[in-house]
This record gives C-alpha cells, sequence and structure tokens, in this order.
C-alpha cells in the first residue's frame, strides 16, 4: 500500500516552516504572540487547575510510595542539624543585624532593602530539556521579566516569563542560566601565640590587599609580638556562574584571567555579584565550592557549585522586585 | 480525516489536546521513570500519526506542538515543530500496511516520539542554546520512546476519534458502494 503523496510532503514542510516563523518571531519578542500566550493562559488555567485536584491523590500516593524510607532517614538527620545550628543560628543573626546596621550606615543596598513577592509553586516543566518551575504570582503582583527567585536557603533562579497570575522561573541549573557571581574565600592564618584582634583585609583577584586596614601590617607586627592577632584574609573572585543541566552542578568560570590561582578551595561560598548589568542583585547565597577544576593552559580554573536551595523540593519561592540600574533606565 | 472539515478535527483534537496537557503539567512532572518526565502530549501526536498517517500526524502534532509551548512558557515553534516531525514520522511507517496490528502501531509510536524527542535539542541548538546536548539523552529517549509505544494502545482510539479517523472495513465498504 506504499503510496508517495508529495501533497503530505508539502503538508509537512508548510507546517515546519510556520513553526520556523512562530519560533523567529517568538524569540526577537512579538506583542501579538505575548498576548496569544496570555489569552491561552487564561484559557487553559481552570482546566490545569481541574487536573491537579484531580491528579492530588496519585501524586500523593506516588509520592509516599517513593519517599517514606528517604524522608525518614533525613527527617532523623535534619533533627541532628537543628540541634547542631540552633547555637550558630544566634550568633548569625545577629551578625545579619549588625551588616544590615553598617550597611544602612554606610548607605549601601542589601537584599533587605528590595521588596518581595512570594508564590507557591504550581507546576514544573513538562519538557526534559528545561528546569523551570511555574509559581501562582505574576505581573499583577509587581513581577517582572528577569528578577531573582529565592528561597530560604539561597538563588533558586530567574523569572523568564510572566503572566498576570503566574510567573515561569528558570533554575540556576538550566544550561540557559547565567549569573554573575563572587567566591568568598576565608583563610585563617593563626599565629602561634593566642589572639585578641581581627584584622580583615580583602585581597583581589591578584591577590593584592584592597581593603584592608593600612596600619594592619603594623598592629599585625604589634599583635604578635605583643597583644597576638588572628588574621583572616578574605579572597575575593568574581566570575560567571552557568547552569549546566539537571544532572550536573552549575560552574563558574572566571572573567579575569588573573584568577587567585589555587587559593579558591573546595567549601568556599558564593554569591551574587550585583552590578548595574546583573538581573540578580548582590549578595544573594548561591553555594558552596564542590569541585575545583583545573584546566589545561590558559583556560584557568572552573568551579562545580552545590547550590544551597534544594532545586528538587521547592514549595515556595520568593521573587525580589529588584531591577539593576540599566533596566530601570529603559 | 481528509473529508472531514478542518473546524471538526482541530475542535477535538484541542479539547482533548487541553486533557492531555493537563495530565502532562500534573502527573508526568511528577511520576518520572528514571528521572525522565513522560511526554504524554508526544505520544498522543504520534498515536495520532500512527493511527491516521503522515500528514494527518503532522498536522495532530502541530496543534498540540502549539498548546505545549503556549501553556509551558517555551518559545512558540520549538515543541511544535518537533512534535510535527515525530507525528510525521509516526505516520510514515503507517502508509505501508493498511490495518497494521496493535504492536505495529506501537512501535510506530515509539520511533514517532524518539524523533521527535531528539528534534526538541535539535531545535534548541538551532537557536543559539548550549548545554542541551549531553549524555542524559541516552536516557531521555528510550523512556520517552518506550512510553510513548506502551501508552499507544489507550491513546490509538482517542486519536482516532479527534481526527475522526473510521476503521478501514468501513472505508473499503464505502469504496465498494
Amino acid at each position: 500500500m506504499a503510496t508517495y503523496s508529495p501533497g503530505r510532503r508539502r503538508v509537512v514542510i508548510a507546517l515546519a516552516l510556520t513553526s520556523l516563523f512562530l519560533l523567529t518571531l517568538d524569540l526577537r519578542g512579538n506583542q501579538v504572540l505575548d498576548g496569544v500566550r496570555s489569552g491561552f493562559g487564561v484559557v487553559y488555567r481552570p482546566i490545569n487547575r481541574a487536573g491537579e485536584v484531580v491528579s492530588a491523590p496519585v501524586v500523593r500516593l506516588w509520592r509516599s510510595f517513593r519517599e517514606f524510607d528517604d524522608l525518614e532517614e533525613e527527617n532523623r538527620q535534619l533533627r541532628a542539624e537543628i540541634d547542631a545550628q540552633r547555637s550558630a543560628e544566634i550568633s548569625a543573626q545577629n551578625a545579619i543585624i549588625e551588616n544590615q546596621d553598617l550597611l544602612a550606615l554606610a548607605g549601601l543596598e542589601s537584599l533587605a532593602s528590595y521588596g518581595s513577592v512570594t508564590g507557591r509553586l504550581v507546576g514544573q516543566s513538562p519538557s526534559n530539556f528545561d528546569q523551570q518551575v511555574e509559581i501562582d504570582r505574576g505581573a499583577l503582583h509587581g513581577i517582572r521579566v528577569g528578577m531573582a527567585a529565592i528561597n530560604e536557603a539561597g538563588l533558586v533562579g530567574k523569572v523568564t516569563s510572566v503572566a498576570p497570575q503566574s510567573s515561569i522561573i528558570m533554575l540556576v541549573t538550566d544550561p540557559s542560566y547565567a549569573v554573575p557571581v563572587k567566591i568568598l574565600a576565608a583563610k585563617e592564618e593563626v599565629p602561634a601565640a593566642a589572639t585578641s584582634t581581627t584584622v580583615l583585609p580583602v585581597a583581589d583577584s591578584d591577590g593584592t590587599a584592597v581593603a584592608a586596614n593600612e596600619a594592619s601590617d603594623e598592629e599585625g607586627t604589634e599583635g604578635v609580638s605583643e597583644t597576638t592577632t588572628t588574621v583572616v584574609d578574605i579572597i575575593r573572585e568574581t566570575g560567571v556562574l552557568r547552569g549546566q543541566g539537571s544532572d550536573r552542578l552549575p560552574r563558574v568560570s572566571f572573567i579575569a584571567s588573573a584568577s587567585a590561582f589555587g587559593q579558591i578551595e573546595v567549601g568556599d561560598t558564593v554569591f551574587t555579584a550585583g552590578g548595574s548589568t546583573s538581573l540578580a542583585p548582590p549578595n544573594i547565597p548561591l553555594g558552596r565550592v564542590l569541585n575545583v577544576i583545573t584546566r589545561a593552559g590558559t583556560a584557568g580554573q572552573e568551579l562545580e557549585i552545590e547550590p544551597t536551595a534544594d532545586l528538587d523540593r521547592l514549595q515556595f519561592v520568593r521573587v525580589v522586585l529588584y531591577q539593576p540600574a540599566s533596566e530601570v533606565g529603559q | 480525516m481528509n473529508d472531514v472539515p478542518a473546524r471538526v478535527w482541530v475542535t477535538r483534537t484541542v479539547l482533548v489536546g487541553f486533557v492531555v496537557l493537563s495530565l502532562q503539567m500534573t502527573i508526568a512532572t511528577e511520576i518520572r521513570v528514571l528521572g525522565v518526565v513522560i511526554q504524554i502530549v508526544l505520544a498522543f501526536a504520534v498515536a495520532a500519526g500512527a493511527a491516521s498517517g503522515p500528514g494527518e500526524g503532522a498536522k495532530a502534532g502541530f496543534v498540540l506542538g502549539l498548546m505545549y509551548d503556549l501553556a509551558s512558557g517555551l518559545p512558540l515553534g520549538s515543541t511544535t515543530m518537533s512534535m510535527t516531525f515525530g507525528g510525521y514520522a509516526a505516520g510514515w511507517g503507517r502508509q505501508y500496511r493498511l490495518e497494521p496490528t496493535w504492536w505495529m502501531l506501537a512501535a510506530l509510536a515509539a520511533i514517532g516520539a524518539a524523533v521527535g524527542e531528539v528534534f526538541v535539542p535539535i531545535i534548541r541548538v538551532l537557536t543559539g542554546e548550549t548545554g542541551v546536548f549531553d549524555a542524559r539523552i541516552a536516557i531521555v529517549l528510550p523512556v520517552v520512546a518506550l512510553s510513548a509505544g506502551m501508552l499507544s494502545p489507550v491513546l490509538i482510539p482517542i486519536a482516532r476519534w479527534a481526527l475522526v479517523i473510521r476503521p478501514a472495513e468501513v472505508r473499503v465498504a464505502d469504496a465498494d458502494t
């Protein structure tokens, strides 16, 4: 029954070309298509809600079957961790308050300076090639494309699409995600004698101190000989973090070729760098360095980062209502 | 389907598409196999192709892919194109046999789903995305193809209703009269 049908081929070619045309229009940004998408969302939302209600028992059953043992074990571990962290939390809270006071005093912005909107996760990406989630807050709540999404643990991703009542957030693990970051590494050098004074020199990528107390050398000398001192040397490196897909950890590659080679180690902390063009405000915790990859030649180092936010178990996400100066200007 | 007005099959396909899309967004994203999201919408598009032929499969894939892109916030046209090719591929083998057995249809659906899914990263690469092609595709493709094949006995009758396709014996009888 083999039948050659040029008509069929014409149909598939016409459909493929139409798809290509739509793709080009959408990637370049088209208000008509945005309107169509928004209208479709309005029609589809009640159907999806009904689907959620109908499928909820099945999903719960599946989750309880799959996760019960893991949850029990995790619960035990978390209880132990909570006990261990209780005392650390009190001193951390104190440090945060002091830090915010100092930033306010110096007229610098901190994360607490920006408003935020908390949304509940209502969906995940249906595709095998995207790491996205959908929340139930949108343009009507002040959310705009590009805003950073965080949770209690740290950076989660950024808003890539906004409807009136919902938004889509691209997670930091998505291959298309990129954000400027800084790596802070505190290296403690404790002199032989006991300590009583702390000096905090901040080293730039080439290792030279840029914000150190000018008298630190003198104090340091005095400290060793008389009062004794703990020197906490903070290394600050700036790079770009890029997602690598769901099964791989995000990686940081450095902007400056003269990175503090060999000074960044496993366990160092990663924060957003901020800046006038970065979509994320500065100082949002992102994760810890899990692997330092040394590449051959002039390629320099690359870091594998373990995000602090558990992206597999997101329930609520906070969208920071921050837009960089470059966006606000537009 | 050729004799049926377009508005009839488009309306039916869109209606079924909403239900399938809803299942895709809720159950399929939760119940993953080896970490892979089963593509129910793609499975329906290839079932339509396996049930009716390449042209119809491509048309159904186009409509369903468009809905998928609109609902998921992906660039409009990306999944549309992959599902169009998936539906076409599933229907391509269909034209060589008047009334294939259920397992032949399942095999066609699986092949179509594999073709459709492999086009997703290809199209992403063409639009400038990087990092979408990795070793994980070796797990994604078999799971998506196998699940589409397994779902085909359920989805093909629904696809026949949506695309208004009559069984072969009825078509032959009509031709005789």
